[in-house]
């Protein structure tokens, strides 16, 4: 469960996010929609503890994120905007370095990894070093390392930025898999499309604010347009997207 | 936090670190081959140089005719020369220099005695072989040996006829040659300590700019933070590794060293270096706290940078600076003073040298030099900790939304 209040961040004048308050509840997937520059990714990082916010709050389980960060971090699986893998390690050392970082024992790693490795068709893999790994493999691992402690809450950043078919495809699945475990899914995206399919509830963002929440019928209906790219174009209230 | 899974956060970290830079060519190339530069150069040098030396051995000069000429033989002798008579069987004395058979000969025909009685230039001949360049040097100096007799004996016909000798040597020329092998030797001495300390430096370079600037240039430093561990034990952990790396350079340095000195002829050259047990000890003292301190410099130096590339030249560029005052007393050494002990670097480097020169070491001065690396070790790890909680540090130039 994720519950952000009245969140606010500026970094000298720019405003990242203004005034951002949605619920995320256990087994619904929630997705954050909004064009670049919207503020979603500093709302994750402040739910991921590594920025502070200047007001408002956000919580995990209840759990101030400010005020117990090793705790949240042990109950939240992040896909960070940044994917960096270490080139030197293979696929299997990644996990299990997150894995050991997360104080996981052995025994229970070696079985996770396995079944991560498993879930998103990365065991063929699993010991080659990650330098030379694709687009999508690389992202592949990166969701491995970020659900190795099989958290109750996961926040993916733009999950399948750059990925192809196959990739997204696999994401997809794993998405809806999370759901049905009944976990708490908040995923960020600027595609309407994808936002669409795969989500229960919807929150815009733009220009750091909630400008819209619902689900996808509800937001095409209160907006009155034929379709849901139109639609968002009229929430977000600007023909680019972009803040003015 | 307990103190037991603080310390299991660090080790995770620190075994991956290893186990990261263990498979990197650059790390290990910095961490391996660096430090042993010094000492094979070191030994290349000094075996050149020994055999040098060596090749000074007593000159050796074949006389045929020696009878002719009883004083000549005499000063010869005198001057530091053999002088042995030419086998008479083995062939006439050009064939025998011709052939390679002598380096040189003297050939002091029979007219010699009655020319010199007589006050005549009397005439004796020196066979060389010119085109070879490996007995020039004894022929120089057999030369010199022979004008030495000359004019010599000269002085004393002038002065028999009561003239001054001095007027018949308008320009004396007197050489002073200042390169003697025991002083080459000496300056090469200098460089271990300073060879030492560079690997101090060296051995932790690409840990330190790998751990920190290639974390962050890579992207993998936001997901690493996400993970229930404290900044501290990430970088307690980084730093770990870094030390061991400069730990490992540093021993191989002297282990290096060690060997090199013990096959290098050293006696030949009239040097007196030890690098047994006892000096081993010493500058490990010394030197081991300065791999803390000089680690976490790097670490933030290298979290200054944006790139690995920008890490590895400001670290490269400071790495000159502990260096100066090592060079500074390679070349005059300076007394130590009480407050040189608090500056790190400076205070190891003159105590390296003391133990080197086999003094005995203050106790306190010891500790004092490496409780300040160490204080100022611990500042610069607090320092890159502070920094990793840094928006700015962790996602890149500017933490945008």
């Amino acid at each position: 469960m994720i519950s952000v209040t009245k969140l606010h961040k500026q970094f000298g004048k720019v405003v990242a996010v203004d005034d951002v308050t949605f619920h995320a509840p256990d087994g619904v997937v929630t997705g954050l929609l909004g064009p670049n520059g919207a503020g979603k990714t500093t709302t994750l990082r402040v739910l991921s503890t590594l920025i502070s916010a200047d007001s408002g709050r956000a919580e995990i389980d209840g759990l101030d994120v400010a005020a117990h960060p090793l705790e949240v971090r042990r109950r939240l699986g992040m896909l960070p905007d940044a994917r960096g893998l270490y080139p030197r390690l293979t696929a299997r050392e990644h996990i299990h370095y997150f894995g050991e970082l997360q104080g996981m024992s052995k025994g229970a790693l070696e079985k996770r990894t396995g079944e991560l490795l498993e879930l998103l068709e990365m065991s063929a893999l699993a010991d080659r070093r990650v330098d030379g790994f694709s687009n999508g493999e690389r992202t592949k691992v990166a969701l491995c390392r970020a659900l190795v402690h099989d958290p109750k809450n996961v926040v993916l950043d733009e999950p399948t930025n750059g990925l192809d078919v196959m990739s997204t495809r696999a994401v997809r699945t794993l998405i809806r898999k999370l759901r049905e475990q009944d976990r708490c899914v908040v995923f960020s995206s600027h595609v309407m499309q994808e936002v669409a399919a795969l989500c229960d509830r919807i929150v815009v963002v733009a220009r750091g604010r909630v400008v819209e929440e619902g689900t996808a019928a509800e937001l095409l209906a209160r907006s009155g347009k034929e379709s849901l790219e139109e639609a968002f174009v009229s929430i977000i209230g600007s023909e680019t997207g972009l803040v003015q | 936090m307990s103190a037991a899974s603080f310390l299991r956060g660090v080790r995770t970290v620190f075994r991956k670190e290893l186990k990261d830079s263990v498979r990197d060519r650059r790390s290990m190339t910095s961490a391996l081959m660096m430090p042993l530069l010094g000492p094979v150069m070191f030994a290349l040098m000094f075996t050149a140089l020994a055999r040098m030396v060596r090749d000074d051995k007593p000159l050796e000069i074949p006389v045929r005719g020696a009878v002719h000429a009883p004083n000549l033989v005499a000063f010869l002798e005198r001057a530091g020369a053999q002088v042995k008579p030419v086998d008479p069987a083995a062939g006439e004395v050009e064939e025998q220099v011709r052939s390679g058979k002598l380096d040189l000969a003297l050939d002091i025909p029979l007219g010699y005695a009655k020319e010199f009685s007589e006050g005549r230039a009397a005439k004796v001949l020196l066979v060389i072989d010119e085109s070879r360049m490996k007995t020039q040097t004894q022929v120089r100096r057999v030369q010199a040996i022979l004008r030495g007799y000359s004019a010599q004996m000269g002085a004393l016909r002038l002065f028999a006829r009561g003239v001054n000798p001095e007027l018949a040597t308008a320009v004396q020329v007197e050489e002073v040659d200042v390169a003697t092998p025991e002083k080459t030797a000496a300056a090469m001495l200098s460089v271990v300590p300073l060879f030492l300390l560079l690997s101090v430096f060296a051995g932790g370079l690409y840990l330190a700019i790998d751990s920190m600037a290639g974390e962050r240039e890579r992207g993998s430093l936001e997901p690493l933070l996400l993970n229930p561990v404290t900044r501290a034990q990430v970088v307690a952990g980084k730093w770990g590794a870094v030390v061991l790396g400069s730990w490992l350079a540093f021993g191989l340095a002297l282990t290096g060293f060690n060997i090199a000195l013990s096959h290098v002829p050293l006696q030949d050259l009239g040097v007196r270096a030890q690098l047994g047990p006892r000096e081993m000890l010493g500058a490990a003292l010394v030197l081991l706290p300065l791999g803390f301190f000089a680690s976490s410099l790097q670490m933030v130096m290298s979290l200054f940078a944006r790139t690995y590339k920008e890490a590895q030249t400001y670290l490269q560029v400071m790495m000159l600076v502990p260096m100066l005052p090592a060079s500074f007393l390679s070349i005059s050494p300076i007394d130590g003073k009480l407050w040189m002990m608090f500056v790190p670097v400076l205070g190891q480097t003159i105590l390296l040298n003391d133990v080197l020169r086999g003094e005995a070491l203050h106790p306190s001065w010891l500790w004092l030099a490496a409780g300040s690396a160490a204080l100022f070790a611990a500042l610069f790890a607090g320092w890159a900790v502070r920094m990793l909680s840094q928006e700015k540090i962790i996602f890149g130039r500017g933490a945008g939304a």
